[in-house]
């Protein structure tokens, strides 16, 4: 039975579609990044996910359950991205009560431990910095030891530093044989954290993958050349023409052959090639879909 | 339910304000208006009891409906969302703060019986206490619901001036602040349908030698309906919106 069961979910506020037939199975014990520039529906895909947006179309299953007969199961955590901290709570009640309502919870000093926050279970929630207030809702995301573990954009608010941490902390979690989704927008958290990953755009489900093809897929560079007559879509490689100032700008998911294959045809002039940056990659992916 | 008891109670220790709002206030109220001027033209020792019941049902009402309905800031705060994602049933949250709230109304019922006693030298037979302070504390249950159902309905924003207009408007054509009895005739009437009048009435009859009359019993028992109506039509409307805080 897998963790997470997504069929055909659609979403649309107002008349802007959010989630456009997503699908997406999730087996137990996987660690799964949904990728996605602002805007591609992530958090709102996570919403049905957890069963706090009625999805328009389609249907969500936690360990084949409703969402809230698995949460009230006490098989979910979720860390959301702001807020959802009881104000004039200290950082050790919220833990005592989540530890109190899960079935089979962790002890509170070992929450305080993986998150770090080992000193300060007297605080009260408004005077934690932003660092320590995430690090506090991913301890209490954990605390009741949920099988299946959901953190939207988790790193949002950290510093560099902090973000190591963090993954460190999510890493020893996920090592102990649980489901683990995450949104992002940095390729490189995906990469580094997941087992799998899955690209949103706008929507859609434009990639799935273990991190390796994904990654391939979406390391797309730039080649630029001073413009010439010749038709460079036809290039090997090539996903996107565009021209500025008199440069043709191409993106390509194979810099090399389509160097080579520019060369071989005489149209080498001014060479530059260049890592795309990751709306690039994306723009990329959703013209190869297209 | 108890540990989420027992999280709401923390959080009321550590809400000052409140106590100072709810039990300072009426406290001194109630030596200021019996020992300068007696608000019921009657003499001290009617007022000392009279006005004891009504400036601690005040603070009561003021407990539990001022701490249910911060019911409106643990919902903007997107923390009712996230108890929707444990095992905790919604229905134990909204009882579990009702029965917290109630905690916030037993300060100003026992300060304001004990300075009957030790400032006004109120003396009463032990049974009529044994009464009187359950009457005060738990009959004002329904104001905890209507607080829960305020907390529901309000946003953030109107939350504050909204509890204010309710307990006010109840409290003073309730007869807490002034007595019914001095208030023209219409209002009088008009006051002896409220959920605050019914409640401060049964403890007034108590106080003076006899027993709560069956009207205020009923009257009383009618609005908590009400109320507890009010509080699960806005809980239903708040889970539709929960997503969109």
């Amino acid at each position: 039975m897998n963790a997470v069961d997504l069929q055909n979910l659609s979403y649309a506020y107002g008349g802007v579609r959010a989630v456009e037939d997503v699908t997406l199975p999730v087996r137990a014990g996987e660690v799964v990044a949904v990728l996605g520039p602002n805007g591609a529906g992530k958090s709102t895909t996570l919403l049905m996910l957890l069963g706090l947006l009625p999805p328009r179309t389609g249907t969500v299953r936690l360990f084949g359950r409703e969402p809230s007969a698995a949460a009230a199961a006490g098989l979910v955590g979720a860390m959301p991205q702001a807020g959802g901290l009881l104000p004039r709570s200290t950082v050790g009640d919220l833990l005592r009560f989540l530890h109190d309502v899960y079935p089979h919870p962790m002890p509170i000093a070992e929450a305080l431990d993986l998150a770090d926050l080992t000193g300060l279970a007297g605080r009260t929630v408004e005077r934690l910095s932003g660092g320590q207030a995430q690090r506090l809702r991913f301890a209490m995301a954990v605390i009741g030891r949920p099988d299946l573990l959901v953190l939207d954009e988790p790193t949002a608010a950290l510093d560099v530093e902090a973000r190591r941490d963090f993954w460190t902390a999510m890493r020893a979690y996920a090592g102990q044989g649980r489901t683990v989704l995450f949104s992002t927008h940095y390729l490189e958290e995906a990469d580094d954290n997941a087992d799998r990953i899955v690209v949103l755009d706008r929507g859609r489900v434009i990639a799935d993958g273990t991190a390796a093809d994904v990654k391939r897929r979406v390391a797309v560079r730039t080649v630029s050349v001073t413009s010439l007559d010749a038709d460079y879509a036809a290039l090997p490689g090539v996903v996107t023409v565009a021209e500025r100032a008199g440069r043709t700008v191409l993106t390509s998911t194979d810099a090399d052959a389509t160097v080579l294959a520019l060369a071989s045809a005489g149209l080498l002039r001014d060479l530059e090639v260049v890592g795309a940056g990751l709306e690039e990659a994306y723009l990329a992916l959703t013209r190869l879909e297209a | 339910m108890l540990p989420y008891i027992r999280l709401e109670l923390r959080r009321l220790i550590r809400t000052p304000g409140l106590l100072i709002f709810t039990v300072l206030m009426p406290l001194l109220s109630y030596v200021l208006f019996t020992n300068i001027n007696t608000v019921t033209g009657q003499d001290k020792s009617v007022a000392a009891v009279y006005t004891m019941v009504s400036m601690a049902g005040y603070g009561a009402i003021g407990g539990l409906l001022n701490y249910a309905s911060g019911l409106v800031i643990d919902r903007s705060v997107g923390w009712l969302r996230q108890l929707r994602l444990t095992p905790l049933p919604p229905v134990k949250v909204v009882l579990g703060k009702g029965l917290a709230a109630m905690a916030a109304g037993l300060p100003p019922v026992l300060a304001l019986c004990l300075a009957a006693v030790f400032i006004n030298g109120v003396r009463l037979d032990a049974w009529r206490w044994l009464a009187i302070v359950p009457l005060l504390w738990v009959g004002a249950l329904p104001f905890a619901l209507l607080g829960l159902g305020l907390g529901y309905l309000a946003t953030s924003q109107t939350a504050q001036p909204l509890n204010l207009l309710v307990y006010l408007g109840l409290s003073i054509l309730g007869g807490l602040w002034l007595p019914l009895s001095i208030m023209p005739s219409w209002v009088a009437a008009i006051g002896r349908l409220l959920p605050t009048h019914a409640y401060a009435d049964m403890s007034w009859r108590v106080a003076f030698g006899g027993a709560p009359s069956l009207g205020d019993v009923v009257t009383l028992l009618v609005w908590l309906v009400a109320f507890t109506g009010l509080a699960i039509f806005g809980y239903r409307r708040s889970v539709r919106r929960i997503a969109v805080l």
